[in-house]
């Protein structure tokens, strides 16, 4: 049931980052809490168990975003999966390396979802990219995963499979 | 069929879970969809967290805003404290700059009204021992004050220079027992004697003859024949008039038009000898009756 604890748990995030978004006016950027927990996933959860997860995260936060065009899920299993892939090459093991890892996770998905909506809509104006708030923003989702990690921990579910098989599905 | 699924299991789920998101993006990525069942139940949990968030955030930010307002409301306060310290002494001061300034007014009227050279002068003490009834000016022979020189203000007689120093002088107020003060009825000019009765009781007016007419509420003036006062000044209302059935001479009171508690402002007259009004007409046509001028 672990499993629906983290849906649980990233929905309380996202509510949560809902609130601190309308309260701390973060209109350049926001805390990726979701691709902290995808990240954690990707880190122990089974390729299954973690793409489900991921895709009920994703959907969330498509959900949540205001304009559910599918995107966001599709996003969050795409980087469940190269998270897990990127984990055969990487060691992470701590808090601080949780972070950079979350981080680049963040940054890949900041960008694809740039890259997404650009390709559809073909409107540059309409992503509203600056580098200043990318920075920012990873910067912000390494906070989190650093002070989520102890709680992932513990409700992130962990998968038996995940111990050296190499591959991106196993 | 079934073991070929079984051994991809993961891969298809997997590739399901990514695709069909990806699919329905490619299909409907400019045009979001409208919110199903599913969608409206995800909201309608976050919806009463949400509020239930922002009622906690709102809570601590008001609490924590009404604090800091509390801090500033504190040194405004004490700042207004001060200031309000401050105009409240302005205001005092100009009070009282008002008061002597009536008080002077009105010994200025009097002595541009009246001839001779008056002395204005300042209580400066009142004797503590209360016989006399006494009070000390700030003026004295050093001034060109004189012993048994009179003292008024503009409200009417105030007593007699009892003692002078070089700086001061000591005035026996007309409403102690050893004050005598030869006054008349200003409406029939009958002559009579106002004498203190101490402490802060009325005089006492004697002397009156009980043929004369004499009312309470009449006013007493100063007749001018003790060579102290001016005639026609003020001493007074008559009260408690009392015409015996026999004797020579009724009874009453004078309230004293001057209240000799609350003196600040005096003019001392110089010491000369009046001459009293040979009628009560000649009086009355010199001075044009007593000033009844108050505060």
């Amino acid at each position: 049931m672990k499993w629906i604890a983290t849906v649980g748990l990233a929905l309380l995030l996202l509510t949560v980052e809902s609130v601190a978004v309308k309260y701390l006016g973060f209109s350049v950027t926001r805390i990726d809490v979701t691709v902290t927990i995808i990240a954690f996933l990707a880190l122990r959860a089974a390729v299954v168990q973690g793409a489900v997860c991921s895709f009920l995260m994703g959907y969330l936060l498509d959900v949540m975003s205001g304009r559910p065009t599918g995107l966001y899920v599709f996003l969050a299993v795409l980087v469940f999966l190269l998270g897990r892939f990127a984990n055969n090459f990487v060691d992470v093991g701590g808090r601080a390396s949780f972070a950079v890892f979350a981080m680049g996770l963040d940054a890949l998905h900041m960008l694809l979802a740039l890259s997404f909506t650009w390709m559809a809509s073909r409107d540059a104006g309409a992503i509203g990219f600056s580098i200043g708030g990318l920075v920012l923003q990873v910067c912000l989702t390494g906070l989190a995963s650093v002070l989520l990690f102890p709680l992932l921990k513990k409700v992130v579910p962990e998968g038996s499979e995940r111990t050296s098989e190499i591959g991106l599905l196993r | 069929m079934f073991a070929l699924l079984k051994r991809y299991r993961e891969l298809i789920v997997v590739s399901a879970l990514l695709l069909v998101p990806f699919g329905l993006f490619l299909a409907h990525g400019t045009v979001p969809r409208e919110p199903n069942f599913v969608d409206r139940t995800v909201l309608a949990i976050t919806a009463p967290l949400e509020r239930a968030l922002g009622f906690c955030v709102d809570s601590v930010v008001a609490g924590w805003k009404g604090y800091v307002d509390l801090r500033g409301v504190r040194e405004k306060n004490q700042a207004l404290v001060r200031e309000n310290a401050e105009l409240l002494d302005k205001v005092r001061a100009l009070t009282e700059a008002e008061l002597e300034n009536q008080r002077l007014r009105g010994l200025l009227d009097y002595a541009q009204t009246h001839e001779g050279r008056e002395i204005a002068a300042r209580v400066i003490g009142v004797n503590p021992a209360g016989t006399p009834l006494s009070i000390r000016l700030d003026r004295g022979s050093d001034d060109g004050v004189e012993k048994g020189a009179a003292v008024i203000t503009h409200a009417g007689i105030v007593g007699q220079v009892i003692r002078v120093t070089g700086r001061t002088c000591d005035v026996m107020l007309l409403t102690d027992p050893n004050s005598h003060t030869a006054v008349m009825v200003q409406r029939t000019r009958s002559r009579a004697t106002a004498t203190g009765a101490g402490g802060g009781q009325n005089l006492i007016l004697e002397y009156v003859r009980r043929t004369d007419d004499l009312k309470e509420g009449d006013t007493i003036v100063t007749a001018g024949t003790d060579g102290v006062f001016p005639p026609g000044l003020l001493v007074g209302k008559a009260i408690d008039v009392v015409k015996k059935s026999a004797g020579m001479f009724q009874s009453a009171e004078v309230v004293p038009a001057v209240d000799t508690t609350r003196l600040e402002d005096v003019l001392i007259l110089p010491l000369v000898h009046w001459e009293a009004p040979a009628e009560t007409a000649a009086v009355t046509a010199r001075d044009g009756g007593a000033r009844e001028a108050g505060p």
